[in-house]
């Protein structure tokens, strides 16, 4: 290739200026990327490293559901939370023993001191504005609780405010904190064994130096309680400082064992470092642009490294390796590194862009991880290839002539190779023959194992568990354990639940009301005549004016545990005129207080009718003065109308009758309470039908088996209930007025912790969220319980119309994981695509291109057919592993078949070619596979589970590219050696055979569409019907190129060594 | 120029935040006859920490035998939601055999002391929800003091017992103390500084358990004893809790000054609590049989309107 030659020509020419420009380059991108850490103040302007290990940053921050997520955490004052468990469990009486919770106390207060604001705080590397928010911490001495007592008493207090000093008082907290149904479960494990702090943090990024803080105490606290420190910001931050010692451990032990494998084979320390220095270069100069353009250091960055490594050695190894089979046979190391750079020009170049394409078709992934990810192992499989052609051969340059005396494959003009000599070579000669003899037999192996690949991805299981990312015997597993045996699930995920309002009709509404306040007329007039009725009974009974009106007020109230709002509020009326007529009972008997059993029910009977009347007007006031608003924009606008009207028009007629006193207020009142019981009708989480429609949903998910606990205002109403009955579980229900379930949650807000109650509904009472606490953070496990809510859902409808949505770290997790899926999938689809057609283009073929895909394929379905059958979680860094496959596999078969093409044309057959192939080649090709894959084996030692995922899986990717390069293409060469080789002489472009031009087309056009569809977000309708349109004008246009005066007859020898890719 | 009306605002620029121990919403039935009115104390007879802690206390909780207003309370949350509440407040006091005149004597005086017992009676008008909602509390000087709550909607009379005085009145950033009044025995004094305006009060808790503050510090106006500021300080040093006096008014009546507009504001917490007091009325001779049970339950509108 001229191209080549001349980079290759030149760097030769100028080798001291290319070593100091590389090694300049490197350093100054190095520096760049230090500088802000090393001397922050220097350069302003530069990035720093950022290191971000918060799965969250997995969607982009305006992804909707995040969106969604910091606005639901902001507007029910939810925070991220550190989570301390105490546990002791092998004393029956667990943590719940004077010296235990005397510990809580003291590590609570501790906690609740960690205020950067504060010299204590900055003692423990807070800045001022981080702090634990004290006044949401949840621990048994910062709940309170409310006991009921004899004598219809009850005593709201701190569940503990000291530590008890003796046993039976510790006992008794147990009891009190298991008695509340928000703690059981949450703080307090049911046999009280554990108990579990929950300390909320300004920000997530503080989590370490809280985490570290409490880890110093709890050791000074000492045991024989366990203190487990957790939380999921405790295990991002601690990700991020372990994938820092991940990176610093095992990436150069990699190098290590590569170097070390390269000895083994090449020994020759001075030719092998070059390929570690192109290594170590091409991660430093990617690394480091990365970190100068900013971007943050995340758990898919931090693995640019280790994929890096192996693709840049990859090439180099084919160069050495031949450098090693050809220098003897000239001894002149300028003429041998020409040689072996001319004749790899071609194959490293397709390699590396197709390496490249692959990781860089990520970008396409709607996951800005992912994105910078592909793009920057893309970018430095470039840098490496760049490397590779430049330095390498400059560095030969450096060599001594003496140093390579005696270098390499020993040159005996018998054999032309030392193929037979190693036990290598020995192998490969006899796996070639094999391939030849028995390319059928293989060619079914390689079916069977395709089909069994194809039942193992139909078993594959699509999920994810950031907490899985550390080792189980890692303490966060480990806490993650122990607190989900004792509690109701440490994974918070949350169900919002919004009122849709449906669009207010002013008309419909003034209607609605006109009839609301006919109603109210009519149940305070039924109250009344009943009351009356009984009046001069109950005034027989009694003794006096006051306990008249007593008995009176008695009959007149309404069982509160059965009745409805509307009885409820014309009770309220009665009961506001009969208390304004017992306090000016004088009055009512003209001027004595003396009591009357005849005549006091009698004189009362007129006040009452009057009473009523007035009422009665006062409503219809009301529903005239609605009437006249119904053109009103909304609904307070029309409340607000009403308001200020109907009083007016009363006034009046009043005025006319001389009559405003006690009674016409009593009766104004009833329709002013009416006005503000319209005001709030968009309350609707203070509706007990509401309350129970939340009951259901959160029983439905308890039964789904991984929901260990679910908090839910509908609970707090109901312990409200409870406790102010005297702690009698019968009322441990919701009350049946909307009235009595507003007292309950006015009660709630008049204790210690009011703001408790944001976390589970908002003010306005339209918007509420559940809290579902999951024993699990898998992601199917949450899918469960997103079916199990949207199945309930779908068979119970809530009494006004409410929206459901999720949020929660343990569902955005679900969200990215789905993105993720079929963003890598889609992504994968493309770049396969994208590398067919330059796989086609290659080798102006179809078939060829097609060929070449042939390992890759193989692998990719070994892999993922493997895990599934093993059963191992499709997670996030089994799905980034498919873009490696495409890397290497797509290497060794470029490799193989492009030296396979020019050994043929040299030896005419593939029985001659095979042996051949079987040489240098395919030794190449071994030692690439035995290297890489050893070189990554200390990734299966590392505590991070990505990282052993990575090291296990990039084992089997280089056997199975391995395998399907070295036995299933020479196989099928053999069946298809006609085809495939019939017409190579004549065929020169890719648009001169119709068959090839077709295909080409087709995958153009299907590439293309792809990832359009990926990146524009095009429907994918559209997209179908486009490309359905543009393949047969493809073909027609194929047609006609291919019947050009330029493709009719092209004698092979002028046109093979511009065009074929690789030189004779 | 019309004269200036002797609605009082207090000065941005004084200590952000300041606070007084209790007041707030009792404070406002207050108010004192004072002679010696505007004219700041000569530094010969000023007075000593005792009294200046005696005065304070009178100011803001025992003037007047018996008094009401109207208080509207807004509650912001740290979401910046908002809610509000109104209720009506009666208290009464335990003469201690004297008479109001007596007692303004006493003040005068500048050595009597005033830790009598109280009651106070709350109807709350709304929210709607809370509508007819009744709160009775007797206030003991050497006891947790007793309450009693009547829920109409639950149709529920509860007495509740055995209640720390320093958690929140109903919901608000204000405590029960900072309303009835904190026990003057309970905390050491000293007096910090005294500026031209202010007595700048150190309190702290001799027991140091009973509170979950350090100390606070008052100021207190030198001219009639009335609280503008509290600050509390936490065992770190760092204050997080302010009352501020927003503005005040001299009771037409009596001449007493009285709150009108308070703020408690809780840093740990985040908001604030604004009480808005109106309708304020002294010596109204409201019954002491009214601050009982059974008036819970019958709502004596006669004082409340």
């Amino acid at each position: 290739m001229q191209f080549g030659h001349r980079i290759v020509e030149r760097s030769l020419d100028h080798y001291k200026a290319v070593i100091a420009v590389s090694i300049a380059v490197t350093v100054l991108v190095a520096l760049a990327a230090a500088m802000p850490s090393l001397l922050p103040r220097a350069i302003p302007w530069l990035h720093g490293i950022e290191v971000d290990t918060d799965p969250e940053n997995m969607l982009s921050a305006d992804e909707p559901v995040r969106v969604f997520h910091d606005e639901m955490k902001r507007r029910m004052g939810l925070h991220d939370m550190v989570v301390v468990g105490v546990v002791r469990e092998d004393d029956p009486k667990g943590v719940f023993t004077p010296s235990a919770l005397r510990k809580i106390t003291e590590l609570t207060d501790f906690a609740a001191k960690l205020d950067g604001d504060t010299e204590f705080g900055r003692r423990y590397g807070l800045k001022p504005g981080q702090r634990v928010l004290q006044p949401d911490i949840i621990s048994p001495s910062r709940v309170d609780t409310v006991e009921p007592l004899p004598g219809n008493a009850i005593s709201m207090h701190w569940l503990m405010k000291t530590p008890p000093a003796t046993q039976a008082e510790a006992g008794k907290i147990l009891a009190a904190a298991r008695r509340i149904p928000f703690l059981k479960g949450t703080m307090v494990s049911d046999d009280g064994k554990a108990v579990a702090l929950y300390l909320p943090i300004t920000e997530k990024k503080i989590s370490y130096q809280v985490y570290r803080a409490l880890q110093q105490k709890a050791a000074e606290l000492g045991g024989p309680e366990q203190f487990h420190v957790t939380g999921l910001p405790v295990a991002e931050d601690t990700f991020g400082v372990e994938m820092f010692i991940q990176m610093a451990i095992s990436a150069p032990l990699a190098m290590a064992i590569i170097f070390f494998l390269m000895m083994v084979f090449f020994r020759k320390l001075v030719l092998v470092l070059s390929p570690m220095i192109v290594a170590l270069m091409s991660v430093i100069i990617t690394m480091g642009s990365l970190i100068v353009a900013g971007f943050p250091i995340h758990i898919m960055s931090s693995m640019i490294p280790i994929f890096i490594m192996p693709i840049s050695v990859l090439d180099s190894v084919h160069i050495i390796s031949e450098f090693f089979e050809k220098y003897q046979a000239t001894k002149d190391r300028r003429a041998t590194i020409q040689a072996v750079m001319d004749e790899l020009f071609t194959p490293m170049l397709y390699t590396s862009l197709t390496s490249a394409a692959g990781f860089a078709s990520l970008a396409l992934t709607p996951i800005p991880p992912v994105q910078v990810f592909g793009l920057f192992v893309g970018a430095g499989v470039m840098v490496a290839w760049v490397l590779t052609m430049m330095f390498i051969p400059a560095f030969v340059m450096f060599i001594p002539a003496r140093t390579l005396e005696n270098f390499g494959a020993k040159f005996d003009p018998s054999h032309g190779h030392q193929d037979a000599v190693t036990r290598l070579g020995r192998f490969l000669k006899r796996l070639g023959g094999g391939t030849y003899r028995e390319a059928k037999p293989i060619l079914v192996a390689g079916a069977v194992v395709m089909a069994v690949a194809a039942w193992g991805i139909s078993r594959i299981n699509i999920n994810d568990n950031p907490i899985k990312w550390f080792s189980p015997a890692h303490p966060i597993r480990v806490a993650d354990r122990v607190l989900n045996r004792h509690f109701g699930g440490t994974y918070m995920a949350y169900l919002a639940m919004e009122y849709d309002e449906p669009p207010f009709e002013a008309r419909d509404f003034a209607g609605e009301l006109v009839g609301r306040a006919k109603r109210r007329a009519e149940s305070i007039r039924e109250l009344a005549d009943a009351v009356a009725a009984k009046a001069p009974v109950l005034a027989s009974g009694a003794a006096d004016a006051y306990a008249f009106f007593d008995a009176l007020k008695t009959a007149a109230r309404p069982d509160v545990d059965r009745t409805d709002d509307e009885h409820l509020s014309a009770w309220n009326a009665m009961d506001k005129f009969l208390d304004r007529e017992s306090a000016r009972y004088d009055e009512l008997m003209g001027g004595t207080d003396k009591f009357d059993q005849a005549k006091t029910p009698a004189l009362l009977a007129d006040r009452m009718k009057a009473f009523r009347e007035t009422a009665a007007i006062a409503l219809d006031r009301v529903a005239r003065a609605a009437e006249n608003a119904a053109d009103a924009k909304s609904r307070p606008e029309l409340l607000d109308r009403v308001e200020t009207s109907w009083a007016v028009g009363m006034f009046q007629s009043l005025a006319i009758a001389h009559r405003t006193d006690e009674t016409d207020r009593a009766a104004e009142a009833a329709a002013s309470a009416l006005l503000a019981e319209e005001r709030q009708r968009s309350e609707v989480f203070k509706r007990p039908d509401v309350l129970a429609h939340m009951r259901g949903l959160a029983k439905a998910l308890i039964d789904v088996g991984v929901v260990g606990k679910t908090n839910v205002l509908t609970d707090i109403v109901e312990t409200v209930n409870r406790d102010l009955h005297g702690g009698d579980e019968r009322y441990l229900v919701v009350p049946p007025t909307r009235k009595a379930v507003g007292s309950c949650i006015t009660q709630f807000t008049s204790g210690n912790r009011p703001y408790d109650l944001d976390h589970f509904v908002t003010r306005d009472f339209r918007t509420a969220s559940m809290w579902v606490q999951l024993t699990s953070g898998d992601n199917r496990d949450m899918q469960k319980v997103i079916d199990a809510a949207a199945a309930y859902l779908r068979d119970h409808h809530a009494p006004v119309t409410l929206s459901h949505k999720w949020f929660g770290l343990t569902y955005i997790n679900v969200i990215w994981q789905d993105k993720m899926v079929t963003g890598m999938l889609e992504s994968f689809a493309g770049s396969f695509l994208v590398v067919l057609l330059m796989m086609i283009i290659l080798y102006r073929s179809a078939l060829w291109g097609l060929l070449s895909m042939i390992p890759l394929t193989v692998t990719i379905a070994a892999i993922y057919g493997a895990v599934g059958i093993l059963g191992k979680d499709y997670d996030m860094p089994t799905a980034v592993l498919s873009s490696l496959t495409l890397g290497l596999a797509v290497d060794f078969a470029i490799h193989f078949l492009s030296r396979g093409q020019v050994l043929y044309a040299r030896l005419g057959s593939w029985e001659k070619t095979a042996p051949a192939v079987f040489g240098e080649p395919a030794r190449a090709i071994t030692r690439n596979i035995i290297i890489i894959a050893a070189g990554f084996l200390p990734l299966l030692l590392a505590p991070l589970v990505p990282y052993q995922t990575v090291g296990s899986l990039l084992a089997t990717i280089l056997l199975a590219s391995g395998v399907g390069t070295l036995l299933l293409l020479p196989a099928l060469i053999r069946v298809l050696e006609k085809r495939l080789f019939r017409a190579r002489a004549k065929v020169m472009g890719v648009t001169c055979n119709c068959a090839t031009c077709v295909v080409s087309a087709v995958v153009l056009t299907a590439a293309v569409a792809i990832n359009a569809y990926q990146f524009f977000a095009i429907r994918i309708t559209t997209l179908t019907w486009v490309s359905l349109a543009a393949v047969p004008v493809l073909a027609l246009l194929c047609g006609r190129l291919s019947r050009r005066t330029k493709c009719a007859l092209q004698p092979p020898a002028e046109e093979v060594p511009h065009e074929t890719p690789v030189e004779l | 120029m019309k004269r200036r009306s002797n609605c009082n605002e207090f000065p941005r620029r004084a200590p952000r935040g300041a606070c007084l121990l209790a007041a707030a919403v009792f404070a406002s039935l207050l108010g004192a006859r004072l002679a010696a009115e505007d004219k700041p104390a000569a530094p010969a007879d000023a007075p000593t920490v005792e009294q200046i802690v005696q005065k304070t206390n009178y100011v803001s909780y025992y003037l007047g035998k018996d008094g009401r207003a109207k208080v509207k309370m807004t509650v912001t949350d740290k979401q910046g939601q908002q809610r509000q509440k109104e209720m009506v407040l009666l208290r009464w006091d335990a003469q201690e055999p004297k008479a109001t005149d007596a007692k303004t004597a006493d003040f005068q005086a500048g050595d009597a002391k005033f830790t009598g017992e109280q009651k106070f009676f709350v109807y709350f008008k709304s929210p709607p929800d809370d509508n007819k909602t009744t709160f009775l509390v007797w206030k003991h000087l050497d006891k947790d003091d007793d309450r009693w709550l009547y829920l109409p909607n639950l149709d529920l009379l509860k007495r509740i017992a055995g209640s720390d005085k320093r958690t929140s009145f109903v919901g608000s950033h204000f405590f029960y103390e900072d309303v009835s009044g904190r026990n003057v025995d309970a905390d050491k004094h000293e007096l910090v500084k005294t500026t031209d305006t202010y007595y700048v009060l150190r309190n702290t808790p001799k027991d140091t358990a009973s509170a979950e503050f350090a100390y606070y510090e008052m100021y207190i106006l030198k001219s009639n004893f009335l609280v503008a500021y509290t600050m509390y300080y936490d065992g770190n040093g760092k204050k997080y809790r302010t009352y501020t006096v927003n503005q005040w008014d001299k009771d037409a009546a009596f001449g007493y000054p009285v709150v009108k507009k308070a703020t408690m504001q809780d840093d740990n917490l985040g908001g604030n609590t604004v009480l808005e007091y109106e309708e304020i009325r002294f010596n109204i001779d409201v019954p002491e049989s009214l601050f009982t049970e059974r008036f819970l339950k019958r709502t004596p509108y006669k004082f409340l309107e």
